[in-house]
């Protein structure tokens, strides 16, 4: 048992910490593109390609690093504490996970490769696959198949040079991958309580589709889990910049003739957010752990999944608080403590709320019980 | 990142889980609550202590010398695992083995070693610690209790509350005050005082289930022996604190009681009303609730080992177990409060009716959650004392 970094590990973490803070930062970049439908700045992209982060999870055949959601986590986390609001979840993890899980094939490689290098950005449209709200129908076969449907909250659909989505046809299930610059694809904003997240409901129309593979159940809920997990591990560095941007405001902020930090009154909601964040780090940790570690065992990767969503609506109260210590200057547009609460919620909100996830993990509890 | 165990550790775990199937009985797992009261009980107990003691298993963190395995930190984690989930009962002299013995091997003359050391790990002897007093709980080091050199003898004036097992104790590690004039941290001392010397007077102490765990103990000129002292003059502080800071794999116990005290409340809202309280979806949340914070908990103590094993900053090893000390009181409390809530009448009988009561205690014993939240803020995120 071993659960700290590597030397590598913390190098991964303090160059990307160090070129988001340089490159991409709230005022400048994360604020310019708070109503820009794709989130992307070229230069700062083209950087994270270039540090090599939207190729950690692709294999090294394809171009990428061949690294795990251990690595991958570690980037999640510095993107969330920066706010970053670009298509890294979506290209990086979930639909690299996508095309490694289910579409092992050569299109799926030349998809991989551009991922790694960054000239394609990709995205998933399934993430709520098995919901009646989103219904994908294929027609045709071969090179002649085209998707008809829409697919509701598809997360930077705007950014995406392809779509992967699942449809039924008649061998079963498919990973399907869609040109977005194509006809019949159409893509509107769906706006949410978090501007630093695009997402859209995207329409196809006949969209001429290439078939990547026949996708099992089981792999599918598995890139499900890789994206609720990397999701977590973002909204970790969310809770954790902004719990840190309070304690330090608490440290220099004198009323009545003294710091505010000096107070038992503030200090005690420091340490509720600094143990808040302590369990989702644990909880992440574990998780990024199960998702590698456990790639057959899907259950305790799955549960760990669970979980993290399960956490979320405590995680959230991370922003809630930090803005209790910052008092009215937390309560203003100008201050980035909303973005972070925003992000937060949106993670809560993300696939339904904390209490559908709590639910989840009684109930498996109650059915050993029972049994 | 690797959240498995050795090879070598799990085969520790094999070992130990193979003799407790065979040695550990319904009886003495019934026995799992030191019922004092009961003369019985409490030589049932002495009893699996030496059973422990004679197979190796009742010190294992103990270096061989002394009866024990000189376990790693691992083999001790995972002895406090697998011991808590087997239901064995807590040894009697818990506090001895985990929190007074360390100081003893380390401030401890060769004689006192190997006199007292075997008899604790047996239960022969009774071991108590007089830390708290009246004036001097969350503020221990303000403690009073006196004592004056006279001659060849300490003379001990004062008293001490919340000892565990203090009215049956043979032998008590005592924190006294040696000097008055030195800054309260410097001038306590500690004493290895034999409980049958006149003067001492141990009365039970009764707490609000009606149990009698603790004692007030009351010291009136005892005479102790002026070689009872452990570790050097005015010392105490940090022989206390050497106490302490041996207690790391200890936390396992803290989330791994508490999956044993998950897996009960299942199973008794399973057979009650004929499960009806797991079809309902609040009873389900509550329930997730705290299986995901036991989860996390456990990863949240694993991670305090891995900082110490692997050389990881010692302020995320003390950030972490004294976060999991809160978290444990947290999740005890809720879990007493579901189980409560949802057995209705049944709930404030048998063993969750005692457990929403003395649940209480695990925010206030060895030190509150507030005091706990105090030390947290100023020594690992840096805010300022007052």
């Amino acid at each position: 048992m071993n659960l700290e970094l590597t030397d590598e590990q913390v190098a991964l973490r303090d160059t990307t910490r160090r070129f988001l803070a340089e490159k991409a930062p709230i005022s400048g970049h994360v604020r310019e593109l708070l109503d820009d439908p794709t989130g992307v700045d070229q230069a700062v992209w083209r950087g994270l390609a270039d540090l090599g982060t939207t190729g950690l999870l692709v294999p090294e055949e394809y171009g990428g690093a061949g690294m795990t959601m251990v690595e991958a986590g570690i980037v999640a986390e510095e993107l969330g504490a920066a706010l970053h609001p670009g298509p890294w979840l979506s290209s990086a993890v979930a639909a690299t996970r996508a095309l490694t899980r289910i579409g092992d094939n050569e299109t799926a490689g030349k998809i991989l490769a551009g991922i790694a290098d960054g000239t394609t950005i990709a995205t998933v449209g399934f993430l709520d696959f098995g919901n009646t709200a989103s219904v994908v129908e294929a027609a045709g076969e071969g090179d002649g198949v085209a998707l008809r449907g829409e697919i509701a909250a598809v997360p930077d659909a705007a950014a995406a040079d392809v779509l992967l989505v699942l449809a039924p046809d008649a061998v079963g299930a498919g990973l399907f991958a869609i040109s977005t610059d194509t006809s019949g694809v159409s893509v509107l904003p769906e706006r949410g309580i978090d501007q630093t997240r695009k997402r859209f409901r995207v329409t196809l129309d006949d969209a001429p589709a290439h078939r990547l593979a026949t996708a099992p159940p089981d792999a599918v809920a598995a890139v499900i889990d890789d994206v609720l997990i990397a999701n977590a591990a973002d909204a970790l560095g969310a809770a954790r910049a902004v719990m840190t941007m309070a304690i330090e405001y608490a440290k220099v902020r004198r009323q009545f003739g003294q710091v505010i930090g000096s107070f038992q009154a503030i200090q005690h909601l420091c340490v509720d957010m600094f143990e808040t964040v302590e369990l989702a780090r644990s909880g992440v940790i574990h998780a990024l752990w199960a998702s590698d570690a456990h790639g057959t065992q899907g259950d305790e990767r799955h549960l760990a999944a669970v979980r993290a969503k399960a956490f979320a609506g405590r995680l959230a109260a991370v922003g809630d608080t930090a803005i209790q210590v910052f008092g009215g200057i937390g309560y203003t547009w100008e201050h980035d403590a909303h973005l972070y609460l925003k992000r937060l919620l949106s993670w809560s909100g993300l696939l339904g709320g904390p209490d559908e996830y709590l639910t989840e993990i009684g109930a498996r509890l109650a059915k050993r019980g029972l049994r | 990142m690797d959240f498995a165990y050795p090879a070598e550790v799990e085969q520790f775990r094999a070992e130990l889980r193979e003799w407790l199937s065979v040695n550990l009985t319904d009886e003495l797992m019934a026995a799992r609550r030191p019922a004092d009261r009961d003369h019985t009980a409490f030589e049932l107990l002495r009893g699996w202590s030496r059973t422990m003691a004679d197979a190796g298993w009742a010190a294992v963190s103990w270096p061989p010398a002394y009866g024990g395995r000189g376990a790693s930190v691992l083999e001790q984690l995972v002895y406090t695992e697998e011991t808590t989930r087997a239901r064995a009962p807590m040894p009697l002299n818990i506090i001895g083995l985990n929190n007074i013995a360390p100081a003893i091997m380390q401030y401890g003359t060769e004689s006192q070693k190997l006199t007292l050391l075997p008899r604790m790990m047996r239960a022969d002897d009774i071991w108590c610690q007089g830390m708290s007093e009246p004036e001097a709980g969350s503020d221990l080091a303000s403690l009073r209790t006196r004592a004056v050199r006279d001659g060849d003898h300490f003379v001990v004036n004062g008293q001490k509350i919340w000892t565990s097992l203090g009215h049956q104790a043979h032998w008590c590690q005592l924190y006294v005050r040696t000097d008055p004039d030195a800054p309260k941290h410097q001038g306590i001392s500690c004493l290895i005082v034999d409980m049958t010397l006149p003067g001492i007077e141990a009365r039970p102490l009764v707490t609000l289930n009606g149990d009698t765990d603790f004692a007030e103990v009351f010291f009136h000129d005892v005479r102790v022996p002026a070689d009872a002292l452990l570790g050097p003059l005015n010392a105490g502080w940090q022989v206390a604190t050497t106490t302490l800071s041996h207690e790391r794999a200890g936390a396992a116990r803290l989330y791994a009681e508490m999956q044993v005290r998950l897996e009960e409340l299942v199973d008794d809202f399973a057979t009650a009303d004929g499960g009806r309280a797991l079809d309902d979806p609040v009873t389900l949340r509550r329930l997730g609730e705290i299986a995901l914070r036991v989860k996390y908990l456990e990863v949240l103590c694993q991670r305090s080992i891995s900082a110490t094993l692997h050389g990881g900053s010692e302020n995320a090893a003390f950030g972490s177990a004294s976060l999991a000390k809160t978290v444990w009181g947290e999740i005890g409390q809720g879990l007493a409060a579901l189980a409560f809530d949802v057995l209705g009448t049944e709930g404030g009988k048998g063993r969750w009716g005692d457990y929403r009561l003395t649940s209480r205690s695990l925010t206030i014993a060895g030190g509150t959650t507030q005091i706990n939240k105090n030390i947290t803020a100023q020594r690992v995120l840096g805010l300022p004392r007052k």
